[in-house]
């Protein structure tokens, strides 16, 4: 444990650790562009510099370990000087198309430039010029104008998703970054590169020209697309959520998460709701509150509680399970409460990365919940049951991201054979509209909506806080199934409701977007 | 597209075997493949070579583009390089260049319209002292003259 | 006068082969090496102060003692990828004496116990490629190399590997990079290519006349071969002499010789009725002397240190009065564009802008404040970055303008050049 001074001040680091993690530790600002603490040392933006006393060249921070009693300056004039022309050198070929930038408002040229730039930009010759628009994959567009090739985006592809797609051609300034001629940038990491590219030469297809993210608030929270629970941020504003972005955690992520996973926020922005309480009518749907209407058909669960079945999949809070046991076994002492796992088969399955076959956020605290309560239930006595009409309602507390459940469609089927069904979820399904007359759908809160714990695949309790309201009038699962009880609940309005999105503005930015999707085409432009 | 020889195929399999590192054997692959694909590397050589090599084809395309011997687009059956570097063009290098051009009606880089010739300015091929000089294909021709430097062109069969 | 050390034979046809070399004393060097010990050829090597003859003069016998003290499998490799403009001594003696170059190369693989050495030549020397591949083989045939050479047990597997053209493959990290495959780009250092060379193992890189001048002082001893040179560099080196004189060439004389002598006496001096300009007196990365300065100028690391310039790989480019100096400092700049490897920023884009500057002066787009920033731009150059090339592509650009300041701003001025009258269009159709 070697103790050294950073800019005078006395700090304690770990055996082998490099100065620029002193600096980080030591919540000290220092430039720089390739340094990432998830990938190898590339040593080639040169900003890092910083004065070792005793040498007499400035020395970069990222390949530099701290020995006992180094005394390190980054504040010196020198070093200010040397980050300033680093800087510069950065931005001489760097287009200044910011305005149109997708990157502005998060780019580290900009942030660094206005923490340590030289302010009085010297290059007066012409530009190097590159292609703009290029089509990396499904997932990513490249300009390489932009691109100040600080080769995170490429130490990605090789150290983390091995995956090799990128690299970077030619050389000295005519370098630039690419895939080989017909190959795409395409595996299940992809959009880390986007994530880790300092500026905005690389842009994910999803969310550019959605937003400027100065208009996006960020929280943290957990992803919910499986069992592993990276820790993110989701971004949003008052139209809805945008994007999610990994958040480091050492125990359940690094600095990574999956491309599938970011796609969460997409089950829980309102035009994949439902918005309403609904029951089925030979007619069509009628629409209700859905505190009233889970209220009005709790006769349907209290006359005879030993006929109702609930079905419940790994997607909600251990202290919803918690309540929501309780009250089954407690109240009713009933044990028929079945768990429903998205394809049992890929249960175990993992990429060995991050993403996991269990597609639910919370299968351990759901699986521990059930036994702690001493319940044992397989699948298929409920199916029985249903067809030997010992269970007559079936009460569904269904996932928040159905398209990952391939089951859908034929559980749906299969449990809308009982004489009534409550299906509670927080995503509609386009299944809905095939259910039986009798049916009642109750919207569900997402994730995003409340707060609570969720178990990953290795025990690990997380737990997250509630980001927004989307949609006003949805419930927690506890709320519903208190209410389905018969009993009265408090629920209180929430101000803070986000408003629809604006559909004409939003087809207009979706034709636009059609529209150029011929200059994604590599080499377009 | 393009596929090895069978005599190509078997010099690469060997250059795998002869490194302690396997990517050690891009270099000399391309070389083989080079010679074969008249004297310049095309992307379905790379595929071809990453397939037959098991190595990435953006591996590859890193070291194929790093290198300038390595050509980016199809060269004459000749490839006249001319050193225009400090000490060759001290000694008139960069007008010898411009001599061939000209009389081979030909812009630099580019390639003749019969296909027989491409002049090249390159930099320093360690000939400094016999300067001015070109290399023609694998050959040096040195201490020339833009006389003599076209007299050896027009000689080549 | 040469002083002919290791050039004595060069002229000899036969030294290229096995059987001239042989005729001469070759090998015998070897069967003496290999009944010392390692530390014994060392502390030869060490006590000779045999410094790098690749460019950065650093002592050998030093960078051999850096190496880990285990029995770590380590690599020696010689770098043979001479790229630097103005150097053509490599090429020279690989042609000649290639014999000479493995002689010298299994002696000091044995000093540091290496089983694996390869020489890396460039990929453009086609006819020195095919001359060490066959004298590879005749040393393999006559047991020099391969398993219990001259039955001292020692075993050692020399190869060799061609480069593709890339000037930076020189720098010994670049080098390492190119031959485990990857683009020659030089690495991070800390690592020390002698704890973390080549694969990750320990690697000695030396230049080709390093390795070489191992062969003379193993034989007459390190006292013998201070005899030559000066106190702080010793030995005879072999300087490739170009640009406007006589007789162009490579010369080997003692360290410390006069530069005056080696392009007047050795290399003729100036052609008829032209005046020397200027000298650039170690490879282009060398700083360029005045011609009062080359007057005074000795060709040793020190001098030429304290003269501001370097000894560099000893490539001595002579510039007559006829030549203008933006010109010239715009091929040297354009020359550095084509070589950055890219990796660091300052040296990527640095180098492109000098160029640029210096095309927009010529090009009569300059302005007067173009000069001094060229002079800020190579000197945020220097010292930034992973290798030196950076520092070499800042160094000519440094000394052109201080020395020739005149000249680039009567081409800021005038849009044509001092020297020529005529502008860069009429210069280059």
């Amino acid at each position: 444990m070697p103790k050294c001074t950073i800019n005078g001040q006395e700090v304690v680091v770990k055996d082998g650790a490099t100065i620029i993690e002193a600096i980080h530790h030591n919540n000290q600002k220092i430039a720089h562009y390739c340094w990432h603490p998830g990938l190898s040392v590339a040593g080639v933006c040169r900003l890092c510099m910083v004065e070792i006393e005793g040498n007499p060249r400035l020395q970069i921070a990222c390949n530099t370990v701290v020995s006992e009693g180094m005394k390190i300056n980054n504040t010196s004039e020198k070093v200010k000087d040397a980050a300033k022309w680093g800087l510069d050198f950065h931005l001489i070929n760097h287009p200044l198309d910011c305005p149109i930038c997708d990157q502005a408002g998060e780019c580290g040229l900009q942030d660094q430039y206005m923490e340590f730039g030289k302010y009085d930009p010297e290059m007066a010759e012409r530009k190097v010029k590159k292609k703009k628009v290029v089509d990396l994959g499904p997932t990513v567009v490249l300009d390489t104008e932009r691109c100040i090739l600080c080769s995170r985006c490429v130490r990605f592809t090789d150290e983390v998703s091995k995956t090799n797609e990128l690299g970077i051609f030619n050389r000295g300034d005519r370098s630039e970054i690419g895939t080989f001629d017909g190959k795409e940038l395409d595996n299940k990491y992809s959009l880390n590169t986007v994530d880790i590219c300092p500026v905005g030469a690389l842009t994910s297809k999803d969310f550019r020209f959605r937003q400027r993210v100065w208009y996006l608030k960020d929280a943290q929270s957990i992803c919910t697309g499986c069992s592993t629970g990276c820790n993110v941020k989701v971004y949003f504003n008052k139209e809805g959520l945008f994007r999610v972005k990994p958040v480091f955690n050492e125990k359940v992520n690094g600095y990574w998460m999956c491309d599938e996973g970011r796609d969460i926020y997409k089950f829980v922005n309102k035009n994949a709701r439902l918005l309403k309480g609904k029951k089925k009518k030979p007619t069509g749907f009628e629409e209700f509150f859905p505190g009233a209407l889970a209220k009005d058909i709790s006769s349907l669960v209290t006359a005879d509680p030993g006929k109702v079945a609930f079905v419940v999949t790994g997607q909600f809070t251990n202290e919803e399970y918690d309540q929501v046991f309780s009250l089954w076994t407690k109240k009713w002492g009933s044990k028929n409460i079945f768990h429903w796992l998205n394809s049992p088969e890929k249960q175990n399955e993992f990429d060995g990365l991050l993403l996991r076959g269990d597609r639910n956020p919370n299968t351990q605290g759901l699986l521990k919940r059930l036994k702690d309560f001493g319940i044992s239930t397989q699948w298929k006595d409920l199916i029985t049951k249903i067809n030997t009409h010992e269970i007559d309602t079936v009460v569904v507390a269904g996932p928040e991201n159905p398209i990952w459940f391939p089951d859908f469609k034929e559980k749906l089927a299969s449990l809308a054979k009982a004489k009534s069904l409550i299906w509670m979820q927080s995503s509609n399904h386009p299944e809905f509209e095939n259910v039986p007359a009798g049916t009642y759908l109750i919207p569900l809160k997402s994730f995003v909506e409340k707060e609570g714990t969720f178990t990953n695949y290795s025990g690990l309790d997380q737990k997250f806080s509630k980001v927004t309201t989307i949609v006003s009038e949805a419930l927690t699962l506890t709320e519903a199934c208190t209410l389905l009880a018969g009993e009265n609940l408090m629920i209180r309005p929430d101000p803070n409701v986000l408003i629809a999105a604006h559909p004409t503005a939003d087809r207009v930015t979706l034709e636009h977007r059609k529209k150029n999707e011929f200059v994604f085409r590599r080499g377009a432009l | 597209m393009f596929q090895l020889s069978n005599e190509g195929l078997t010099k690469v399999k060997k250059e795998l075997q002869r490194y302690e590192s396997k990517d050690s054997a891009i270099i000399p692959a391309l070389y083989v493949a080079q010679k074969e694909n008249k004297g310049w590397i095309s992307p379905d050589v790379i595929h071809h070579l990453s397939q037959v090599m098991d190595i990435a084809e953006s591996k590859i395309t890193e070291v194929f583009s790093f290198y300038t011997m390595f050509n980016k687009k199809p060269v004459g059956k000749y490839h006249v390089q001319v050193c225009c570097t400090l000490s060759c063009a001290l000694n008139g290098a960069r007008e010898l260049a411009d001599h061939l051009c000209h009389e081979l009606k030909v812009r630099a880089e580019e390639m003749t319209e019969d296909g027989r010739f491409t002049i090249s300015k390159v930099e320093c091929l360690g000939s400094c002292g016999t300067a001015p000089m070109m290399q023609v294909n694998d050959r040096y021709y040195e201490n020339l003259t833009p006389e003599s430097a076209m007299n050896i062109l027009r000689g080549l069969k | 006068m040469e002083t002919k050390l290791l050039s004595e034979h060069y002229h000899q046809d036969d030294f290229q082969n096995l059987a001239g070399y042989k005729k001469q004393g070759g090998y015998q060097v070897l069967a003496k090496a290999l009944k010392m010990t390692s530390q014994q050829i060392i502390d030869e090597v060490k006590a000779s102060g045999l410094r790098g003859r690749g460019g950065a003069g650093f002592p050998t016998g030093t960078k051999w003692s850096f190496l880990p003290k285990n029995n770590e499998p380590r690599y020696l490799l010689c770098n043979a990828d001479e790229g630097e403009p103005g150097t053509f001594k490599d090429r020279l003696m690989m042609e000649r004496a290639p014999h000479q170059l493995i002689e010298g190369m299994i002696i000091s693989a044995f000093a540091i116990q290496s089983a694996k050495s390869y020489v890396y030549i460039r990929g453009e020397y086609n006819e020195p490629i095919r001359i060490v591949e066959k004298a590879l083989r005749e040393a393999y045939e006559a047991g020099f190399l391969g398993k219990n050479i001259l039955g001292s047990g020692f075993n050692h597997e020399m190869d060799i590997y061609a480069g593709a053209g890339a000037y930076i493959c020189g720098e010994e990290t670049g080098m390492i990079s190119s031959l485990e495959g990857l683009k020659g780009q030089p690495k991070l250092k800390p690592p020390f290519p002698a704890v973390q060379g080549y694969l990750r193992k320990p690697t000695i890189v030396n230049n080709v006349e390093t390795l070489a001048a191992v062969v003379p002082i193993i034989k007459d001893g390190a006292a013998a071969y201070k005899k030559f040179g000066t106190e702080k560099s010793p030995g005879t080196k072999l300087f490739s002499l170009s640009g406007n004189v006589v007789r162009p060439g490579n010369y080997e004389v003692p360290l410390g010789y006069p530069l005056k002598d080696l392009i007047y006496k050795l290399g003729g001096g100036m052609k008829p009725g032209k005046k020397l300009k200027a000298v650039i007196p170690g490879g282009s990365s060398a700083p360029v002397l005045n011609a009062i300065e080359a007057e005074r100028a000795t060709m040793d690391y020190e001098c030429l240190a304290q003269m501001g310039s370097m000894l560099g790989s000893g490539a001595v480019i002579v510039l007559d009065d006829s030549n203008c100096m933006v010109d010239m400092l715009g091929n040297l700049t354009h020359f550095y564009h084509h070589e950055s490897c890219g990796q660091c920023t300052p040296c990527r884009e640095g180098t492109g802008w000098l160029n640029k500057i210096v095309s927009s002066i010529m090009e009569g787009r300059g302005r007067l404040q173009d000069i001094d920033l060229l002079v800020k731009v190579a000197d945020n150059m220097k010292g930034r970055t992973i290798c030196a090339l950076s520092d070499a592509a800042a160094l000519p650009v440094l000394s052109f303008v201080q020395k020739f300041r005149d000249e680039f701003e009567y081409f800021v001025r005038e849009g044509r050049s001092k020297v020529r009258g005529i502008s860069y269009a009429q210069m280059h159709h």
